[in-house]
């Protein structure tokens, strides 16, 4: 029995602190995915707090045939598809100044590290249209195989690669622009 | 990095994903704001092996244990009472001794009424109703299959609004959905539409 069945299972038994050791285990990829996908702190904070309560109260559903690992991502992808969705209807703009508390403690904590490039990324992908977005970060940056990204967001493997060859186009375009700015 | 679809001609590319790997923070105490949470709501419902605790015919309504509690008149009892009747109703409804629950239309109090979900799925492997008054449990409610490929649960509610969704099982693993018969609710941030259900108003879905 892997460790996250095990801890499946004491929660199940009552043993609600048996949680706190999933949480931990996936806190920093899950934070990771949703500032990314959602562009800000706020909403990654909404997105990891939702998930983790709907993976909680839904528990007892999870098969330890699957792995907890993609089970929690693909709440974790419903609950920031919704998230940008709301986002976009109600900001289309990146707020500059949101990167900036987004980046502040980074800086502190990697001494070299400007800021300035995780700012610039994280504007560039949220110009992304948020499912090739969430094709590229699921591809590139949690690095899942087509397969796993199918199982995860119920689309396609050949439409995902489409979207993450796409995302790369438009990254691509991108550069070429400033390059010629 | 060598994973397919990169070109590795493409170094903007890939330095914007190395970029995008590195760790983010967020507020220091949101993992205990989230074990908070956790701590505050009702722990999760033990996985079923199966339905048949469900679908088997239960002619009584309460257990002699139930019954004897009740009239030591214990505090308590008579709610936990009304759930496992409730439970019943929903899962078992043509077996129901109680006439109320084969009846969807006759109200079951003043403020409480009898409301028959039904979803057509016919590959599903299992369906479970969902929704805010058993607290979004996958496993509290499960839907039972017709012979023509719908699935069905029955349920007492509350009069007024409910908001709710199905959690069919099929090829592809587990996948919540709103009912396509029905009003679709404002989205709550959870990530799958709901629907929405209006008890008691003469206007049942």
């Amino acid at each position: 029995m892997t460790d996250d069945a095990a801890d499946v299972r004491r929660v199940l038994s009552g043993d609600v602190d048996a949680y706190a050791a999933l949480v931990d285990r996936y806190y920093d990829q899950c934070a990771r995915y949703a500032v990314r996908m959602l562009g800000n702190r706020d909403d990654a904070e909404d997105a990891l707090q939702a998930t983790f309560m709907r993976a909680y109260r839904a528990l007892g559903k999870y098969q330890e045939r699957d792995k907890f690992s993609a089970w929690l991502y693909r709440i974790l992808v419903n609950q920031c598809r919704s998230l940008a969705a709301r986002r976009s209807q109600r900001d289309k703009v990146f707020v500059r100044e949101e990167a900036v508390l987004l980046n502040a403690t980074d800086e502190r904590a990697t001494p070299g590290w400007s800021g300035e490039d995780e700012e610039f990324v994280q504007r560039v992908l949220s110009e992304l249209d948020p499912l090739l977005r969430e094709a590229f970060l699921l591809k590139y940056i949690e690095e899942l195989s087509y397969e796993e990204m199918s199982a995860l967001t119920g689309v396609g493997v050949s439409a995902l690669k489409m979207r993450v060859k796409r995302a790369a186009d438009r990254l691509r375009e991108r550069w070429e622009r400033i390059k010629h700015d | 990095m060598t994973e397919p679809g990169l070109d590795p001609q493409d170094p903007y590319v890939e330095w914007i994903a190395r970029e995008a790997r590195r760790p983010v923070e967020l507020a220091p105490d949101l993992r205990a704001r989230i074990m908070d949470a956790v701590r505050a709501t009702p722990l999760p419902a033990r996985p079923r092996r199966g339905l048949g605790w469900f679908t088997a015919p239960r002619p009584l309504a309460l257990s002699p244990l139930t019954s004897s509690l009740l009239a030591a008149g214990l505090v308590g009892i008579g709610v936990f009472a009304g759930l496992t009747l409730t439970h019943r109703d929903g899962r078992s409804p043509a077996e129901q001794p109680v006439a109320v629950a084969a009846h969807p239309q006759l109200p079951g109090s003043d403020s409480v009424q009898v409301h028959e979900f039904v979803l057509q799925a016919p590959t599903a492997s299992a369906v479970s109703l969902v929704g805010d008054f058993n607290d979004w449990s996958e496993t509290a409610t499960p839907m039972t299959r017709t012979a023509d490929g719908k699935w069905v649960a029955t349920v007492k509610l509350p009069v007024g609004r409910h908001v709710y969704a199905f959690v069919v099982d099929g090829a592809t693993g587990a996948k919540w959905m709103p009912d396509p018969a029905a009003l679709q609710a404002p989205d709550d941030g959870f990530g799958t539409p709901n629907s929405v259900v209006l008890v008691g108003h003469g206007n049942a879905t």
